[in-house]
Order: structure tokens, then sequence, then C-alpha cells
């Protein structure tokens, strides 16, 4: 069943005074499986975050369309939008990004609080155990290792059960061994709770838990390679 | 020029992208400044006219001869007499009213014959006719008169019309506008009812009488011909008393002017250290690149400077501005408490422009010494580190609080010591102690609050409550700063508005029980501080026969100098204070048997200043300056008075009236028989006013005026109280927008992870309602701890009053409540700023 679907989305950045506009994204057109985890690839500026915010319903394309689930994001106003991120949405950024003020389950549990949902602790502390970080749910970030801190970010991005999880460069800032934990994280996420993974990656290695792999080059499709096509 | 260059670069050019937290830190110091020069200018300018024509018509003398009730004639002919070279010229004194434009117009009384025989000519072109001098006056030109005009004045409780004779322009060493009346002296003696009376004698004497005589010698020869009572002083001693008045009361508004200027200096510490903060990976990489440890400090300490530069030079022009619009007021207040003078033009002079660069760039390089310190200690490695973006600097709560704590256990200790040459400087010292002492406390509160709080406030005030806390408690060196800031202004706006509402309130309590007559009267001309128009005694009599009428006090007044200082001696029907007032005395004191026992002898009371300031109480005698010589009187008691700080004497009417030759009195209060009404009492009263200039004021009235002067008093304290808290809310407004910026990773996170712009915007104004709260919290109990001192400590020993606590609380609560809304409203443009961010563009930098 389609989750999320791009329809010749094309993403244009206005260029300063003298200089031409940027065409980050141009003609995308995908349609994202649940359940499915997808790498994008490609070198720095070729479009994965551009595509990455467009599928959070972060930013709205230039011309043609993104639809999360049933819904149209460019048809939209922003109290929308932010309804549709409470609910469908999870982020893992490569800097982990938790709010250093919060200790490990109050970083977790805050999307629900800023949705209003119920039962926010029991449910964070469900994620954390779920990411075997229970024990260190009171710690504050700065008393986390990297690993235990994109671990955290993994169970923050899923404590809502988000149809869409988007992860930037999740293993960029870590080691080899801390990373494959993440993968394998992320791999489960998609298998255990049906959420599609969208995630951008440099390494190589990382691409190998995907399903499939999308090459962007310039801001196009250049390949898509299925994981039982590679073998 | 690499400085520069670096400096361009790394400070200025961040600073320029930021215009509205770089102004908003620009306009605090700036105003800072302002307000410092501002009152320094305009108390200059309100004194400015001290020095007036008064004392300086004939130029300056070497000494001068004055006395209790004026100095005999007799005197100037035995002093004429002797064998020394000396000049002595005779003086009458007295303020008038000008009856064309209304205003308060020395008069003075000089020998003009003698005058002209010296050459000295009033009126370049108006030579004088001694022939013509029985109605003729000289007009300071000011005064906007021409030769032939009439002149109408009211002396004491008289009309009298002159003829002007001639309009002079220079008036030896006086400053400012040349505003007096001059009369030949006979004349001025006539006008004033002193026939045979002198106020003073100027005695000057040719250097070349130094020559061969010691000064000494010639006091000593002078001292000798001169009848007890009088006594030979030097010239202006008056005036330097007055002066050293004057002084007291201008330290304290520099003082007060200060605190905008220390909340100034909390904001650019507060710059300054966002600035180490945020560009801690942009030193680091700099250091990595050569940069020594004192390039990184000097980078921000110009940063600091630059700020206290732009700051005191804006803040001159706008000082002077400022003063313009204070001078009004001060001159008011000058002129009800302290000396009758003119205001000056408000003169901007290149010391005061030096004076005020110099002051912004100090300060700001105080404020700004911790900062750039720790920015100096930056290592490279640490602060290019990648993942530490977290950074914010960590402090000790707990050392803080012993420091703090500490701080204030030695201002109060200090409240305890005497005044250093009269004045509080132990006091001043106490409050600077307190105000830091207070603001290193605030860290430790932040954490106990955060941590009895942390569990409940999101259940009651919502997610982004919480999150407000944490990020206050996050950042606790930003937080103390802001709180520092804004709590010192709310502090020292509390502690004067308990002060002066303690002081009202026991003014006005002291007015029940010493205003208790129903009718008032005095001269119509205009009084001086400590010197009041005589109206003629008869007046009196004729009211005591009135049916409407029960009692009539006469009072009379007159300034007197004991030890060197200025004070006030007058005497009433001791009877009716007895029966009707209640004046109160010290504890421990017995007002009966006091009030009792003074009209029996040569006793006398004094007021609360008086004896604070003479270090007088009861069974000490005193060498009271009388006409005819002085008087050995006891102190009986010490009485509580707020009417003037030059403390006052009083006696009873009956013991020292008949050493007055002039039966004359100075105030006539009336009570009125029971049952007749005011406006029939008033009717009486006045039948008996006809041709005479004397005012009749109502009790109520007369309060009312009384209370005028007093708010009067304090409208500059309140403005500069007004400054201060406006420089501390718009510094909040600065370090919100410097907060949403130096946050805007964490607000745009918040965006990501399901946060609304509302959501957003609220967390802002919770920010700003938390540091508001706080603030008045330790605010108010700062301004707690500094209105005992500047009540118990500061004025007793500047003034020597001491007052009744009182809690102006709905003036408090309307206060802080103002300043608690211009806090929240001061989140507007940061909260604007923080739901504008694009959280992509953030994240996507991070």
């Amino acid at each position: 069943m389609s989750v999320l679907r791009m329809v010749n989305a094309t993403k244009r950045y206005r260029g300063a005074a003298n200089e031409s506009d940027t065409l980050a994204l141009r003609g995308f057109t995908y349609t994202f499986e649940e359940g499915e985890f997808v790498a994008l690839v490609g070198r720095s500026g070729c479009g994965k975050t551009t595509l990455l915010n467009l599928a959070g319903a972060m930013d709205f394309p230039s011309s043609g369309e993104v639809w999360i689930e049933d819904q149209l994001t460019s048809g939209l106003d922003d109290a929308a939008l932010t309804r549709l991120r409470r609910t469908r949405i999870g982020f893992i950024f490569q800097f982990f990004q938790l709010l250093p003020t919060l200790n490990a389950v109050e970083n977790v549990e805050l999307p629900l609080l800023l949705s209003g949902a119920p039962r926010a602790r029991e449910r964070a502390m469900e994620r954390l155990e779920w990411v075997e970080m229970g024990a260190l749910a009171a710690r504050m970030p700065h008393q986390l290792s990297g690993g235990q801190m994109q671990r955290v970010a993994i169970a923050r991005a899923l404590v809502h059960n988000p149809k869409v999880l988007l992860a930037d460069e999740p293993t960029g800032n870590l080691d080899t061994s801390t990373g494959n934990v993440v993968l394998e994280l992320l791999r489960r996420a998609a298998a255990e709770h049906g959420a599609t993974v969208l995630m951008a990656t440099h390494s190589a290695e990382s691409t190998a838990v995907a399903d499939t792999i999308i090459h962007l080059r310039d801001g196009v499709i250049e390949e898509v390679r299925r994981a039982a096509c590679t073998g | 020029m690499h400085g520069l260059k670096l400096f361009y670069r790394a400070i200025a050019r961040p600073l320029v992208r930021e215009p509205a937290r770089s102004l908003l830190t620009l306009a605090a110091i700036t105003l800072g400044v302002a307000v410092v020069i501002a009152i320094d200018l305009a108390g200059s300018a309100a004194a400015g006219s001290f020095r007036s024509s008064m004392e300086t018509l004939t130029g300056k003398a070497a000494f001068e001869i004055a006395g209790a009730g004026g100095v005999k004639e007799e005197v100037l002919a035995k002093l004429s007499s002797l064998p020394l070279p000396l000049r002595f010229d005779a003086r009458v004194e007295e303020y008038v009213r000008d009856v064309k434009s209304g205003t308060t117009v020395p008069l003075i009384g000089i020998d003009l014959i003698a005058h002209a025989q010296r050459g000295v000519v009033l009126g370049e072109d108006t030579p004088i006719s001694i022939l013509d001098t029985a109605n003729a006056a000289w007009a300071g030109k000011d005064l906007g008169l021409r030769t032939g005009d009439p002149l109408q004045i009211v002396v004491q409780d008289r009309l009298e019309t002159l003829r002007v004779a001639g309009v002079f322009a220079d008036s030896g060493e006086a400053q400012g506008p040349i505003r007096a009346i001059v009369l030949d002296l006979p004349v001025a003696q006539r006008l004033t009812h002193r026939a045979g009376l002198l106020d003073r004698i100027e005695v000057s004497m040719p250097d070349s009488l130094l020559a061969s005589q010691s000064e000494a010698s010639v006091r000593h020869a002078i001292e000798a011909v001169l009848p007890p009572g009088v006594e030979l002083r030097e010239f202006g001693a008056n005036l330097e008393a007055n002066r050293k008045m004057l002084g007291a009361f201008r330290w304290n508004l520099r003082i007060l002017s200060g605190i905008a200027l220390v909340v100034g200096a909390f904001l650019i510490y507060n710059t300054v250290s966002v600035s180490v903060v945020r560009r801690r990976a942009e030193i680091g990489i700099l250091r990595a690149l050569g940069l020594t440890r004192a390039g990184a400090q000097s980078l921000f300490l110009a940063e600091a400077a630059a700020f206290g530069l732009i700051g005191g030079a804006i803040g001159a022009v706008l000082g002077l501005a400022m003063a313009e619009a204070a001078v009004g007021v001060l001159a008011a207040t000058v002129n009800a408490l302290y000396v009758s003078s003119t205001p000056a033009p408000v003169v901007l002079g290149v010391g005061h422009i030096a004076t005020s660069l110099a002051l912004g760039t100090a300060v700001s390089l105080l404020a700004a010494l911790a900062p750039a310190r720790e920015a100096g200690g930056i290592a490279p490695v640490e602060a290019m580190a990648r993942g530490r973006r977290d950074y914010d600097v960590r402090i000790s709560a707990s050392r803080f609080a012993l420091t703090g704590a500490a701080l204030i256990a030695v201002g109060t200790a200090l409240c305890w010591l005497p005044p250093v040459d009269g004045r509080p400087l132990f006091g001043y010292l106490a409050t600077l102690l307190l105000i830091p002492g207070t603001a290193l406390l605030v860290p430790a509160l932040v954490n106990a609050l955060n941590r009895v709080t942390r569990r409940r406030i999101r259940g009651v005030l919502g997610v982004e409550a919480m999150l407000a806390f944490r990020s206050l408690a996050g950042s606790l060196r930003r937080t103390s700063v802001l709180v520092g800031a804004l709590a010192t202004a709310i502090a020292m706006m509390a502690s004067v508005g308990i002060m002066v509402g303690s002081f009202r309130e026991t003014v006005m309590l002291w007015m029940d029980t010493q205003l208790t007559a129903d009718l008032y009267l005095r001269a119509a001309a205009p009084a001086s501080p400590g010197a009041s128009p005589l109206m003629d005694a008869s007046l009196a009599d004729s009211m005591e026969l009135l049916p409407e009428v029960a009692a009539v006090d006469r009072f009379r007044t007159m300034p007197i100098q004991m030890d060197g200082l200025p004070a006030s001696f007058g005497f009433g029907e001791s009877r009716l204070m007895l029966e009707q007032g209640r004046t109160r005395f010290l504890p421990g004191e017995d007002r009966e048997a006091i009030l009792r026992k003074l009209p029996t002898g040569p006793f006398v009371i004094v007021s609360e200043p008086f004896s604070r300031k003479h270090s007088v109480g009861a069974g000490d005698t005193l060498s009271l300056p009388l006409p005819g010589g002085t008087m050995n009187v006891t102190v009986l008691g010490v009485y509580s008075d707020y009417s003037s700080e030059r403390g006052a004497i009083y006696g009873d009417r009956h013991v020292f009236e008949p050493r007055f030759p002039n039966k004359a009195v100075t105030n006539i209060a009336v009570t009125l028989q029971p049952g007749v009404s005011l406006t029939e009492g008033e009717r009486a009263v006045e039948s008996l006013l006809a041709g005479k200039q004397v005012l009749l004021i109502e009790n109520r009235t007369l309060r009312e005026h009384a209370m005028r002067i007093f708010d009067q008093t304090f409208a500059i304290t309140w403005a500069l109280e007004g400054v201060a808290i406006f420089v501390a809310v718009m510094g909040m407004a600065g370090a919100l927008v410097a907060l949403v910026i130096d946050r805007r990773r964490e607000l745009s996170l918040l965006r990501f992870l399901g946060a609304s712009k509302e959501q957003v915007r609220s967390l802002i104004y919770f920010e700003a309602a938390l540091l508001g709260l706080i603030s008045n919290a330790v605010g108010l109990a700062l301004g707690f701890g500094l209105a005992f001192i500047l009540i118990y400590v500061i004025n007793r020993q500047s003034f020597g009053w001491t007052f009744q606590f009182h809690w102006p609380g709905w003036l408090l609560a309307g206060a802080l409540t103002l300043i608690y809304l211009a806090t929240l409203a001061s989140a507007w443009f940061p909260a604007r700023t923080a739901t504008r961010l694009n959280p992509i563009e953030v994240i996507h930098e991070e």
C-alpha cells in the first residue's frame, strides 16, 4: 500500500540577485510503499535532503505533488502540516538533535507532549526499551555516547508510530559498529512497525540494509535498485 | 590594521547582521550614560545660579559679619574706626515677589553712595544720582525692565511701588541670569522693616595688608569690636554650608542615576557572553590558526568598547536633551529645599563629553571582562570538536550562592558603620554589595525552582512552560544575568517606592500632629529655604479678639548658624502645642513634661535632624546666637520634624520674644471656636487683612501644598527609576532576541517534532513570563533589603530623618504588574522572530 507518493516533484530555490535559480529536485516521481526501506544516495547537493524535507511536510514542492497517504501537502496550511507531522512523520538527524535540557525519556516523549497525546511517559518508556535504552532514561544528553544519543533519537522518531520515518545521514557521525546498530534499528522499525523509512546517506555500507536504493544526481533519479535485484 | 580586519570579520559583521539585538544593547548603554550625564548637567544648571547675585554683587570679599536677627548699624561705625585699611560693605537682603512677572527676585540693599564714591556704578549709562534714591531701584537686565518703568513688589506683607532708575547687566562674579533688584541701603532697610539693622557686612582687605599682618591678627582686631551674638566668618560660609547640603542631595541623585548604568552593564555582560558562547567554534578556529589568547580576549573587549564608545557619544547628546527636560523640576526642588536660585542654561562641555565617553567605555569594558577572559580560555580542539554545539557555560550555583551570601553578609554589617564626613558612604557600599550578592543567588534559586517544579509544571502549564523552564535552567549564566538586570531595576524601584511611600506616610502623620489649627497666615512675599518674610504682630493681636477665634499661635522662625551649619530657630506658643498639638518626641521622652517645662525658662526642644547633625540630646546645653548676644539654653527633648533637613530649634515665645527688638511674626495659626464654620472663620479673619499682602491658607490647602512639594521633590527620582526599568525591559527584549537566535536550532527542531508556530510563540512568551516572575520576586526581595538601608541608614545619615516603615502595597503591585506586562510585551518581537525561523535552513546549517 502506498504511504508516500511524489509526482513530478520539483524544488527550485531562488538565487541571489545576480545568480540563477537552483533546481534542487527535478520532476521526482516515486511511490513509497508501507514498510519499505529506501536509501537515497548521491553526492552532496544532489537533492537528498530536499527530498526528505518534501516528504516530511516541512516544505512544499515548487511544482508537482507530494501525497502523504491521502493528503496532498501543497493544499495544506501550516497548522494542517503541523498535524500531519505530529501523526505521520518521524525525523532522525545526523547530529542526533536531542534537546540538551531534557533527559532521554523527556526527549522521547516530546512529540507526544507537543501533540497532546495521552500516556506520553509510558509510551516513551516503551520506545526507549525497544531501542534498549530504558536503563538510561534519566540520563541527560551530555551523559550519553553518540550511539546512545542516536538510539534515543530513533525512539523519539518512532514514539508516535509514524507512517514515514525520515533519516538524514543517521550514521554519519558514528563509528561503523555503532552505525550498524542504528541501521539495524531502522530496519526493525520498517519491519516491526510498518514504517516507510527514507534514509539519506553517503555510505555504501549503509545501503546494504535498504530494500530500495535510489541514486540521485543533480536532482533527478539516476537509478533505482531493488534489494531483490541486487541479490 | 590586521586586528581591525579581524575585529570587523569576527565581531562587527555578526553584530550588524543582528541589528535588533545590537541596537537594543546599544540603546541600553546609551540610556544608562545619558541619565548620568543628564542628572549631572541638570543638577549643575539647577544650582548654577547658586552663587547668585545676592552673594556676589560687590565682588568677592574676605570675610563677612553676621548675627541672628541682624547686625546693628553701630557695629559698622565701630568697624570703620579700626586702624586697618579694610573695606566694609553693609547689606540688607530679602526675597520679594515681582508683581508683574509673579516671580521671586532677590532684593539687595547696598550703600550706593559708598559704591559710587569708589566708582562702582550699576548700569553703564546710568550713573547713580545720589539725590534720586528715595524709591529708586536698579533692576537686573533679565527682569526685562527699562529705566523709568514702575516696579511693583511684594515685600513681606506689603505691596510697594518703586521706579526703575537703571538697569544693570553685570553683577560681579554672578553666574546665570541677572535677576535682582538693588536699592540704596536706607531704602531697603525701610522697606524690609530693618531700621538700624544690617543682614551682613562684607569685609574686603587689600593683599598688601596680609604682607604686614597675619590673617589671624586681622580677624582678632575685627572680632574685638563685635558685640556678642555677632560673628566673623569666612565669606560665603553660609553659602558653603548650603552648597554642602545641596551636594548631598545631588550625590543621592547621582547614585540613583547610576542604577540605569548598572543595569546597562548587566546587559553588556549578557551581550558579550552570548557573543563568546556563540562564536566559540570560530574562536577555536582562529586560535588554531594562530590567534593568541590575549588576541581572543581583545576581540571581545573591543566589542564592548565599541558599544561603550558609541553609547557614550550618543549618551552625551541624549543626556543634554534629558537635562533640558529635567532642569525645571530639579530647580524647583533646589528652590524649595535648599537655596533660592534661578536655573542656569544647560551647557554640555567638553568635560561632559569626555566623561560620557569614558563612562560608557569603562562600564562596558568592566562588564565584558569576565566573558572576554572566558573567550581567551577557549581551547582550539575543544571548540572545534563537532557535536559540542550544545555547549553552555556551566556554572557552579552553590559556589555563586556562597559568594552571594558572603557579599550580603558584608553589606549588612556595613550598615552599622557611621557616616563619613556626613555622607552615608557605607550605606551606599552596602547597597552596591547587596545587588551583586542577590544576583549571585539567582542560579541556586532557579535550580531549586526547577527541582521543585520539575514534575508539576508540565501538568499545570503545559509542555511549552516545561520547555521554557528547562531552557532557562539550562543556561543559568544568561538567565542569572537577565534576572539580575531586571531585578536590580525592580529592586531600586521597589526600594525607592517603599522609602518614598514610608516618608510620605510619615510626613502625612506628622502633619496631623503639627497642623492642628484651622487657618494659617503668612506674608505674601516669597519665603526662601530657612527664612520666611515677617508680618506685623498686631495682626495676631486683632485676631485674638475675634469672636470666631478660639486661639492664635504666633510663630517666628529665622535662619541661624550652629557649629558652622545652617539651622533654623523658632518660637511660638508652647501652651498651644501642649493643648492642641500632638508633637511626637523620641521614645522614652515625656511629651507633656517637656512641653510644660518649656515656657518656664531658657529651654528648647530640637528636631531630630538637628539632634543627629549636632549630636545633641535631652539635657545638653546650646549657645544660641540671638540679637544682643548668645543665650545658653538647655535641650529638653528631641521631636520628630520633617519640615527641614537643616534642623530646627524651638522655644517658647514668652521666653525668647523679649530678645527681639522687632515683634514681628512669620506665621500665624488660627484655631476657630467650636461650631464656627471654615467659611465664617475665613471671612472674619479676612476682614482684618485689608491692604495687607498676607496669604490666608486653610489647613487642607496647606497640607496639599506640602504634599505637592514633597511629590515634586521625588518626581525626578521616579523618572530615574522609570529609565532604569525601561533599560532593563529593553535589555530583556534584546536578550530574548539573542536567546531566540542562539536557540534557533532547538526551536527549529521542535517544528520538525510537531510543534506548531503557536507553541513556539508560547514557549518564548513563557520564557519571558518566567524571567519576569523570577525577576519580580528577586527584585521585590532585594527591594525590601535596599529599602531598609535607604530608610534606616542612608536617609538617617544624610538627612537625620527617621520614618516609619510603610509598605505602599497598591503602588508596588501596580508598578510590578506594569513591569511584568512590559516584560511580556518585550517578548513580542523575539516570539515573532522565533516563529519566522526557517527550520529547514537552520537544521541544514547545523
